[in-house]
């Protein structure tokens, strides 16, 4: 058996299983490192996901929407139309699929729901959009800072169990702007 | 003109590595003709790979070059067992940060992606790789062939292993190793599942392999072996070769059809989830193979059991008759059970009545394979080596695995334990105790072949089998038992009131992750001895 191959074996396989590991937990380039924040309440935001536009039968097909800091906003896609949609968002006015730290695909089923949850830690202009269709169906999102913004983690019950337990604080305002 | 260094530097490395590849390319011809007896040297290739292949060969990296079934056997081996440790430190890693009922230092997402990479890295990295190893480098010797053709085939079949591995890693997918869609589809914030197509491209590439390597081990079988091994008197681990690649031929193709399906699907979703079909489709396709390739792991670690158990015994096996007929009919019978994993999608009452009673008919060979083995250990003498230790600890792994699988067969049990650690814990016996174990046995068993001649180091290799065992009881038996509480699988956070469970299975996991580190510093160690023994193994039979 020659030499070097016991040692060669070892390093390949310590350095592989090492270097592997790092890799799957490392952030991938690309995506922002941002992560979703600890919060404190929360507040569903409904979205349909139709070529046309985001909310295509209101008034507002893109609305501008309202949210603060540390709230967990519970986004409810729905599936309109039959073709492939993808709910994104990244920091800033443009969209930037490199900056992109939400890149949801949303199945063509019509009448599928999906649900994106995130809670943002800084206040800021982002930017919700569809990479399949960025012309139509793309529009802002506006985070304020949040007054009373406790760290506490809070554990927040499920608010569909039925049984009649409602959930502290529990907020839906997906302001329009008019 | 003007001197571009970068044109220079690509230049010389272009050039160093051509030189390199060169020296490499003679290197192993030297290599090769060095094993070559004198009048084999002018024989035409296909015999001198057949005599390469029968001949007692060491563990080479020159084997990642030459084209004989025993140096592909040995690029299988090396490939697969860096797969295993790959994989085994993702286990490990998970299983570390469930110590707290939150996430620790794992985000979900980070989770599910050394879950994906866990499942199906062992499953088809490990289990499957080290099998087509095993078989590549045992049955030339086995069935002494008389030619050694497709070893071009053989050679690119192992770089689409290969080079399917390296996808699934790669791609950081988070679709765990089922790759149901619209979950694959899932971009998420960390990379995962960004490239879940690269891992589908992997896991083709990878059963692409197993398949054409499963019909060329039946034709090395059927075609060329010797004519004075007649079938009937075939040795069992190439009977239980013959049982493993039926099954994957005639399952791994619907797989792999479901597989080009949802890529399809990840660019026009129209198959699975367009307005008219289901994905409850790709659940069915997938698990026709899904259920299939566990037999696929575990089928030749019963062949190698049958082989290695009379050594240890002094008596042949108690009945060979009834040994084949079991390998056949886990063949046949595991192709009917997959909808016991389906119970809770919606298959309807009367598939569930049907599957579950195929599943427990599984039940009746896998029983007279166990007890066909404790009568051949009854009717001898035991000698207690340590691949000897092995293969009773896979017997008790199997017996318990196997009695967790027909329980969870039940319909009314299964809706209770499905989606739970419980089916964790069932399969980790098998996986760790049966197709590791014994792969591991095989391995210690061929050490002095594959190091021309040394011995491991007893005690290090005994430290290396206590805690593998010891580990696997300790990381399953708390899931098992959190399991058939509730205790539920595939999440990076839990209950608080399962943190007891969790707990000692992570010791449990952690156990088994230094033993496995034993392993590969006993290999390394003991290659370094000096030569003391013949470099003939048990496996190979005495005379070549
Ligand atoms: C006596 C024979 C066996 C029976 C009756 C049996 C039964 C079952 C059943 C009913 C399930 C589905 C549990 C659920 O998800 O609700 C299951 C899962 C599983 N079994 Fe077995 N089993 C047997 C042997 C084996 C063997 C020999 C292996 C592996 C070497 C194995 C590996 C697995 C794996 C990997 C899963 C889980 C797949 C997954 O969901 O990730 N089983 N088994
Ligand atoms: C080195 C020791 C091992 C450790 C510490 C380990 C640990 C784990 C852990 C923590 C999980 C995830 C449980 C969950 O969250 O549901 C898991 C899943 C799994 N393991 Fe292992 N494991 C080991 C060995 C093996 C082996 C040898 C095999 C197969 C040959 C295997 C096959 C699997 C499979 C198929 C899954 C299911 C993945 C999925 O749910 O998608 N494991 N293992
Ligand atoms: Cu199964």
């Amino acid at each position: 058996m020659n030499r070097i191959t016991p040692v060669a074996l070892f390093l390949v396989i310590i350095i592989a299983a090492v270097g592997t590991f790092a890799y799957f937990v490392s952030p991938s380039s690309g995506s922002s490192s941002q992560t979703s924040s600890s919060y404190n309440s929360t507040m569903e935001i409904t979205l349909y996901a139709n070529a046309n536009g985001w909310n295509y039968n209101s008034t507002h097909p893109n609305p501008t929407l309202y949210a603060k800091t540390h709230v967990l906003l519970e986004f409810k896609i729905i599936e309109q139309d039959n073709f492939p949609h993808t709910f994104t968002i990244n920091p800033g006015p443009n969209e930037s699929q490199s900056n992109a730290f939400i890149n949801v695909n949303i199945p063509a089923i019509p009448g599928t729901v999906v649900w994106v949850n995130w809670s943002f830690s800084s206040p800021g202009l982002y930017t919700y959009w569809c990479v399949v269709h960025p012309e139509t169906m793309v529009g802002q999102l506006i985070i304020n800072s949040s007054a009373n913004s406790s760290s506490s983690p809070s554990v927040i019950q499920g608010s569909n169990l039925g049984n009649g337990s409602t959930v502290n604080s529990v907020e839906y305002w997906a302001h329009e702007e008019f | 003109m003007n001197f571009s260094f970068e044109l220079a530097i690509f230049g010389s490395t272009i050039a160093v590595l051509i030189i390199m590849g060169f020296l490499l390319y003679f290197f192993v011809q030297d290599y090769r003709k060095s094993l070559l007896s004198k009048e084999m040297e002018t024989a035409p290739k296909e015999q001198a790979n057949a005599y390469l292949s029968r001949i007692r060969r060491e563990l080479s990296f020159s084997a990642f070059i030459m084209d004989d079934s025993k140096s592909i056997g040995i690029r299988y081996l090396i490939t697969s067992l860096a797969f295993f440790f790959i994989a085994g430190l993702a286990g490990v890693g998970m299983r570390i940060s469930l110590w707290y009922p939150n996430p620790s230092y794992l985000t979900p997402i980070q989770y599910n992606i050394l879950l994906t990479e866990h499942g199906t890295l062992m499953l088809y990295g490990w289990a499957t790789g080290s099998i087509l190893g095993l078989g590549y480098y045992l049955l030339p010797s086995l069935l002494k062939i008389k030619k050694d053709s497709l070893g071009v085939l053989n050679s690119i079949m192992y770089w689409f292993f290969a080079v399917g591995g390296l996808l699934l890693i790669f791609s950081k997918s988070t679709a765990s190793w089922y790759f149901y869609y619209p979950l694959t589809d899932q971009l998420t914030q960390a990379g995962g599942g960004q490239f879940s197509f690269a891992a589908l491209i992997g896991v083709l590439f990878i059963l692409t392999a197993t398949c054409v390597a499963s019909i060329i081990f039946l034709k090395m079988i059927f075609l060329d072996r010797d004519e004075k091994i007649r079938i009937s008197s075939m040795s069992l681990f190439v009977w239980s070769i013959v049982a493993t690649a039926i099954l994957i031929i005639s399952s791994a193709p619907i797989s792999m059809i479901a597989d080009g399906m949802v890529i399809y699907d990840l660019i026009n979703p129209i198959y699975f989830t367009g307005a008219n079909s289901t994905a409850l489709g790709y659940a069915i396709m997938f698990w026709f193979w899904g259920h299939p390739i566990v037999y696929v792991a575990v089928i030749p670690a019963f062949g190698l059991i049958y082989e290695l158990l009379p050594k240890y015994v002094g008596k042949p096996v108690y009945s060979y008759s009834s040994g084949v007929i079991a390998l056949l009919l886990l063949m046949i019978f595991s192709g009917t059970v997959w909808g016991h994993h389906l119970f809770n999608s919606g298959l309807g009452t009367l598939w569930d009545m049907i599957f579950s009673t195929t599943s427990f008919i599984v039940a009746i060979p896998s029983a007279i394979t166990v007890f066909n083995w404790i009568a051949t250990i009854w009717s001898g003498k035991v000698k207690l080596t340590l691949p000897m230790m092995f293969i009773l600890n896979a017997i008790v792994d199997f017996i318990i695995g196997g009695v967790t699988g027909v329980m969870q067969s039940d319909v009314g049990v299964n809706a209770l334990i499905h989606g739970t650690y419980w089916v964790t814990a069932h399969f980790h016996f098998i996986l760790l105790g049966v197709t590791t174990g014994m792969a591991f046995a095989a391995i210690y068993v061929l050490f002095p072949t594959f190091t021309g001649g040394r011995r491991y180091n007893s005690a290090m290799g005994k430290l290396h089998f206590y805690l593998t065992a010891g580990g696997t009881y300790v990381m399953t038996i708390p899931w098992a038992l959190g399991g058939f509480e509730g205790m539920p699988r595939r999440v990076a956070g839990y209950f608080g009131i399962f943190q007891s469970y969790q707990d000692a299975a992570a010791i449990g996991g952690v156990i088994l992750g230094i033993g496995q580190l034993i392993f590969l510093i006993n290999f390394v160690y003991s290659a370094y001895k000096p030569v003391t023994i013949s470099n003939d193994n048990i496996l190979e039979e005495a005379s070549s």
